[in-house]
C-alpha cells in the first residue's frame, strides 16, 4: 500500500513573533471552533479519496496548534484516527508552543496518538525571546518540556535560533546546552533570515534591527554543527540534528521527494508529482469548505527539468545526499546525463562529494547549500 | 529628363533639428509617397535608427517635383549621417550634391555638428539654402538664428527659408529654393562613365549594391563597370532609382542619383568614395577625395556563454556585409576567453553595431572598455601599432608611446567658457583657440588625446554645461605621451580584459578609482578577493570584496518547496552574466567599468 505523509496547518497563534511570515495569525479566536470544524470535514473527504493509502507521518505545524483548547484538539486527533488508516508504526508530530499547553492538553494530545512534540522554544534567555516577540519565558519552556515528558512523550524536538537581535554565541550555546540536557530527542536550529513582510523587516528598514555582525553569525552556525553533534545529536539535515533513530521521518519526506497531504488553509501538498496548495485565507476557507467546494487554489505538475531540480535540492539538504540509483528510477533518467558537468564544477570546488551511486554536500557545501541547489536549477 | 532639371542635394542638420521631419515632408508634399505609403521618418530605416533618431546609413529619394514655373524637375535627395564617426561618409555625400539646405532650429541655433559638415559642403563648393526650422516654437527667434549663421558661417541669410516641418509650414518654398538657387548638375553623357560610390548595401539576392551619382557617361545593364580603387570589374546587372524603394531604370546618365548592381559579393569591393567606370573606356583618373576608412575605436567582444562564438562571428560577418567600416579579428582573452578585437569609427559606431549584436542576433555580449590605436616605439627599434591594451610591452622594451590627438570644437553659451576649458585642461587638452560665434556663443578648440574623448569627455561635457554643449572633432595627428598600462589584478591575477592604458600622471588616480568601482560591481563571494591596480609590479591601489560568510536557506519544508526554489531561481539569474575569470565570478558590466568612472 502507498505510504503517505500528512499535514495539518493551524493558522492560528497568540501573537505573531516579529521575525514570522508564516500563514498564520493572531487575534481569530472567533474562528478557531468553525476552522476546526472545517478541517475535520477536509479530512474526513480526503480520507476517502485516500482509502487506499496507509498515513505513516503525521505532521500537525501552524500557526501554534497548541492554541486550540483540548476539546478541539481532541476533535481533530479522532477525525485523523478514524478517515485516515494510520500505519502501528506512526510518526505524529505536532508543534507546540511552551506559553500554550497545561499538563491536560499534552495528556489530550498523547491519548489522541500524538507521540512527538516539537516546542518552538528559540532560546532559553528571557531578554532574546522577548526581542523576538514571543509570548513565553525560558522558565515556561522548561516547564513545558518537563510536563510533555510526564505526559509520557518520549520523542521531543526543540526549536532553537541563531543570529537574533543581541544574541552571543555563548548564549547560543547555553542555549543548546540547557536544550541538551532536558533529556530531549531532537533540535532544529535554524538561523534567523529577515523575510518581507515582517515586523524585523520594518525594522531593518528603519535601522532598529540589532543583528549580529556577520561574523558573529557564521560563528554561530559553526558552533551548531560541531556542539550539537558532540553532545549525541547528529546533524542529518542542513538545521537538524537528532538522536540516532530521532530523525524526524514526516520532514524527511519533504527532503526525500516522497508524497504528502496538506490539509487547512495554506497547507500544501505534493501527490503524484503534483504540488497543490490550499486556499490561503483563513475565513476563505472556512466558507469553501462549508459550502462543500475543493479549497485547492493552486494545483501544478512542475516542468520535469524543474522538479528534477526540486529533487536534487530537495535531497542534498540531508546530509545523506541524493542517491543516484532512486533519482534515476524516479525520473527513469540518468542522472549524469543531466547533470555531468554542473556535478564536476561543484566537485571542483569542494562544494559537493559524488561518486556513481550518492551526490552530497561537503561540510563548506552545507554553508554555501544555496550556490549548489541554484546550479541544479535549470538556465 | 535633361540635366539642367536635375537636382541633387543633401540636408545638413544637428541632431533634432528637424532633418527627417522636413524630408519627409518633401516626400509627401511631392507626392512621392501617398500618405498612405508614409511611414513616419521614412528614410530612417533601422529601428535603431528611429528610436535614437540618428542616421547611420546614407539614404536617397528621388523627387518629382513641378515649380511653379511650369517645368518638372529630378530632385534627389541624398541623406546623411549625421554624427561625428561617419563624417568622412558625410563627405562623400556631400562630394555627390550640389548643393545643400542647412537645418538650424529657431530656437537653438548653430551647433558644432552642424557647423562641421556646413564647413564639408563649402569645401565641395556646394550651394547652401538656409532654413531656419521650427518657427512654430515659442521659444523660435528665426531673426537672431539667421545673424548667428551669417556671422558664423558667411551665409547670406536674407533669403533663407522659415519653416516649421512639423506643422508643414513653408515647404513648398523649400522646394522652390531647391530649385531655383541650388546650380543644376554639370556633365556630359559622350565622356567616358565617371560615378562616385557615396553608399553601399548588401542584399541577398543582388549582391552588393552601390548607391552612385553619375558625373559624366552613362551607366546601363550589360556594360562592364570597373571600381578603380579596388580594381575590380563585373558586369552591370541593374541600375535604378530610389522612389524611395528601388525601382529598376534603363540608364542612369550625367547628374543622376541611384544604384547600380553587379555580382559582387563583398562590400568590401565597393568602397565609398570610390569612382566607377567603364571597364572598355575608362576615365584617366579618379574623382578625388577617396580614402579608406580606417577605426578609430577598438574594444574587445566576447560572448557571454562561450559556447556562442560562432554565432558572434556570423553575426559580425553579417553585419560586415553591409558596413566596410566595421573590422574585426578574433582575440583570446586568459579572462574572457574566445571573441574578437573589433574596429570602429567612433562610440556611436560602437555602440551601434553592439546594439545590433544584442538585438538582431539575440547574442549576450561582454564589452571590453574601447581602445585607441597607440604606436609603440620599442627600444630595439621596432615600431608598431596596438589596439589592445593588454598588448602593451613591458616598460624597460618601450622606448616612448604616441597617442592619437583630435582637433576638437565646441559650441557653448558664454557662462559655460570656464567649464569647458576646466574640463579640457584635465583632460590633457591644448588650447587652440575661442571665438565668438554671436554675442552668447562660443566656439572654443582645443587639441585633445583621442583616447580622453572615448572615455568620458563629451559625457563630462554634456553634464558640466546642461547638455548645451556641442562637439565635432577631426584627427590631427599622432603625439608623444607618458602613458602606462595599468593592470587589474583580482585575486592576485591579472584579468587581461580589463588593462587601460593611461596617461602616468592620471594612473594613481584611475586605478584608485576603478578599484572602487570594481568592490561595488563584483558580488561577495565564497573567499575574501583582492582587487588590486598596479603598473607592472607595483600595486598602486587596493580594495577586497568581504568573504560571504554563509548562503543557505535555514528552512525549507513541505510548504514552500516553490516559493524557496523561485528565491534561488532569482538568485540564480542575478549570477547568469558573470563570468568565471580564474575562481572570481565577475559581472559583465566590470568590463565596462572603466568606461563609468565619475
Amino acid at each position: 500500500m502507498m505510504k503517505i505523509g500528512l499535514y495539518i496547518h493551524i493558522p492560528f497563534c497568540q501573537q505573531k513573533c516579529l521575525y514570522c511570515d508564516f500563514p498564520s495569525h493572531a487575534n481569530l479566536t472567533h474562528l478557531y471552533q468553525p476552522y476546526v470544524a472545517a478541517l475535520c470535514q477536509e479530512i474526513s473527504d480526503l480520507g476517502g479519496v485516500l482509502s487506499g493509502c496507509i498515513v505513516d507521518t503525521v505532521y500537525v505545524g501552524g500557526g501554534t496548534p497548541t492554541v486550540l483548547n483540548a476539546s478541539s484538539l481532541q476533535q481533530l486527533l479522532r477525525q485523523v484516527g478514524s478517515s485516515f488508516s494510520l500505519a502501528p508504526t506512526v510518526e505524529f508530530s505536532m508543534e507546540a508552543n511552551p506559553g500554550t499547553v497545561d499538563q491536560e492538553k499534552l495528556d489530550v494530545l498523547r491519548a489522541g496518538g500524538v507521540n512527538r512534540l516539537s516546542f518552538g522554544v528559540q532560546s532559553f534567555s528571557d531578554p532574546l525571546l522577548l526581542g523576538i516577540g514571543r509570548i513565553h519565558s525560558a522558565q515556561q519552556a522548561r516547564e513545558a518540556i518537563h510536563m510533555a515528558k510526564e505526559a509520557g512523550f518520549d520523542n521531543i524536538n526543540v526549536d532553537l535560533m541563531y543570529g537574533l537581535p543581541n544574541q552571543s554565541v555563548k548564549e547560543l550555546q547555553d542555549s543548546m546546552m540547557q536544550a541538551i540536557q532536558m533529556g530531549i530527542t531532537h533540535i532544529s536550529a535554524y538561523g534567523l533570515k529577515v523575510e518581507e513582510g515582517t515586523h524585523f523587516a520594518k525594522m531593518q528598514q528603519d535601522g532598529t534591527l540589532q543583528l549580529p555582525e556577520e561574523e558573529v553569525d557564521e560563528a554561530m552556525y559553526q558552533i551548531t554543527t560541531e556542539f550539537l553533534p558532540a553532545n549525541g545529536f547528529k546533524r542529518y539535515e542542513i538545521s537538524n540534528f537528532a538522536k540516532p533513530g530521532y530523525e524526524c521521518r514526516h520532514n524527511l519526506k519533504y527532503w526525500q521527494y516522497q508524497p504528502y497531504i496538506g490539509v487547512g488553509a495554506a497547507a500544501h501538498s505534493f501527490w503524484q508529482s503534483e504540488r497543490r496548495a490550499n486556499i490561503v485565507d483563513v475565513l476563505s476557507y472556512i466558507q469553501t469548505i462549508q459550502n462543500g467546494q475543493s479549497p485547492i487554489e493552486i494545483c501544478e505538475t512542475p516542468e520535469r527539468n524543474i522538479a528534477m531540480a526540486e529533487y536534487v535540492f530537495l535531497s542534498l539538504r540531508t546530509v545523506q545526499g541524493l542517491s543516484v540509483q532512486a533519482f534515476d528510477q524516479y525520473f527513469q533518467t540518468d542522472f549524469f546525463t543531466h547533470y555531468r558537468e554542473v556535478t564536476r564544477i561543484l566537485v571542483e570546488k569542494k562544494l559537493i562529494v559524488a561518486t556513481k551511486k550518492q551526490i552530497r554536500l561537503t561540510v563548506i557545501g552545507m554553508k554555501y547549500g544555496n550556490i549548489v541547489f541554484g546550479a541544479f536549477l535549470p538556465e | 529628363m535633361k540635366t539642367s532639371n536635375i537636382r541633387n542635394f543633401s540636408i545638413i542638420a544637428h541632431i533634432d533639428h528637424g532633418k527627417s521631419t522636413l524630408a519627409d515632408r518633401l516626400i509627401e508634399y511631392t507626392g512621392t509617397l501617398s500618405s498612405r505609403e508614409m511611414e513616419s521618418q521614412v528614410l530612417d530605416h533601422m529601428d535603431l535608427e528611429r528610436e535614437r533618431g540618428i542616421t547611420i546609413k546614407a539614404q536617397s529619394v528621388r523627387l518629382s517635383y513641378t515649380a511653379k514655373n511650369g517645368e518638372t524637375y529630378m530632385l534627389n535627395l541624398i541623406d546623411t549621417p549625421g554624427h561625428v564617426d561617419f563624417s568622412y561618409e558625410v563627405s562623400r555625400s556631400l562630394a555627390a550634391c550640389e548643393g545643400a539646405l542647412l537645418i538650424v532650429d529657431a530656437a537653438q541655433g548653430i551647433e558644432a555638428q552642424t557647423l562641421a559638415n556646413v564647413y564639408l559642403a563649402l569645401d565641395n563648393d556646394l550651394e547652401i539654402v538656409t532654413v531656419i526650422n521650427k518657427i512654430d516654437l515659442p521659444s523660435a527667434d528665426p531673426e537672431r538664428v539667421k545673424k548667428e549663421v551669417e556671422d558664423v558661417i558667411g551665409l547670406d541669410t536674407s533669403d533663407a527659408v522659415l519653416t516649421s516641418a512639423k506643422t508643414g509650414i513653408g515647404i513648398e518654398e523649400v522646394l522652390e529654393a531647391i530649385v531655383t538657387k541650388i546650380p543644376p548638375p554639370k556633365g556630359n553623357a559622350d565622356e567616358p562613365l565617371c560615378a562616385l560610390i557615396f553608399d553601399s548595401h548588401f542584399d541577398a539576392y543582388k549582391g552588393v549594391i552601390a548607391y552612385v551619382r553619375v558625373m559624366n557617361g552613362t551607366i546601363k545593364p550589360g556594360m562592364k563597370m570597373k571600381m578603380m580603387a579596388t580594381d575590380k570589374i563585373v558586369e552591370v546587372t541593374e541600375v535604378g532609382v530610389f522612389k524611395p524603394m528601388m525601382a529598376n531604370v534603363a540608364e542612369l546618365g550625367p547628374g543622376h542619383v541611384g544604384f547600380v548592381s553587379g555580382s559582387i559579393k563583398n562590400v568590401k569591393d565597393v568602397r565609398v568614395g570610390d569612382t566607377i567606370t567603364d571597364a572598355d573606356n575608362p576615365v584617366a583618373e579618379a574623382l578625388s577625395g577617396y580614402r579608406k576608412v580606417t577605426p578609430m575605436v577598438y574594444c574587445g567582444l566576447y560572448p557571454v556563454d562561450t559556447s556562442e562564438y560562432d554565432i558572434l562571428r556570423d553575426a559580425l560577418e553579417k553585419l560586415k556585409l553591409n558596413d566596410a567600416s566595421l573590422i574585426f579579428e578574433p582575440e583570446t582573452s586568459i579572462a574572457l576567453g574566445f571573441g574578437f578585437r573589433c574596429g570602429f569609427l567612433g562610440l556611436l559606431h560602437m555602440e551601434v553595431v553592439q546594439e545590433r549584436l544584442e538585438r538582431e542576433y539575440n547574442l549576450s555580449l561582454i564589452t571590453t572598455a574601447p581602445s585607441v590605436i597607440y604606436k609603440v616605439f620599442k627600444t630595439d627599434g621596432e615600431i608598431f601599432e596596438i589596439e589592445n591594451p593588454s598588448k602593451l610591452p613591458t616598460p624597460q622594451e618601450i622606448e616612448h608611446v604616441e597617442e592619437p590627438y583630435v582637433k576638437a570644437m565646441v559650441i557653448v553659451p558664454n557662462d559655460y567658457v570656464g567649464v569647458v576649458m576646466e574640463l579640457s585642461q584635465e583632460k590633457r587638452g591644448e588650447f587652440k583657440d575661442m571665438k565668438y560665434l554671436d554675442t552668447t556663443r562660443v566656439m572654443i578648440t582645443y587639441h585633445l588625446p583621442l583616447s580622453e574623448i572615448i572615455y568620458d569627455y563629451f559625457d563630462r561635457l554634456k553634464s558640466a554645461t546642461r547638455g548645451y554643449a556641442s562637439l565635432d572633432y577631426e584627427m590631427v595627428g599622432y603625439r608623444q605621451s607618458q602613458l602606462v598600462k595599468l593592470d587589474i589584478l583580482l585575486n592576485g591575477e591579472i584579468v587581461d580584459a580589463l588593462s587601460i592604458i593611461v596617461h602616468r600622471e592620471k594612473a594613481t588616480y584611475r586605478g584608485r578609482l576603478l578599484v572602487e568601482k570594481l568592490k561595488g560591481i563584483i558580488p561577495r563571494q565564497m573567499f575574501e578577493i583582492p582587487i588590486q591596480a598596479a603598473i607592472g609590479n607595483k600595486v598602486i591601489a587596493r580594495e577586497s570584496v568581504r568573504a560571504m560568510r554563509k548562503d543557505v536557506l535555514a528552512k525549507c519544508y513541505g510548504g514552500d518547496i516553490s516559493r524557496k526554489r523561485k528565491l534561488l531561481e532569482k538568485q540564480k539569474e542575478g549570477k547568469k552574466r558573470m563570468k568565471q575569470v580564474g575562481n572570481v565570478e565577475v559581472p559583465q558590466e566590470a568590463f565596462m567599468a572603466i568606461l563609468k568612472i565619475d
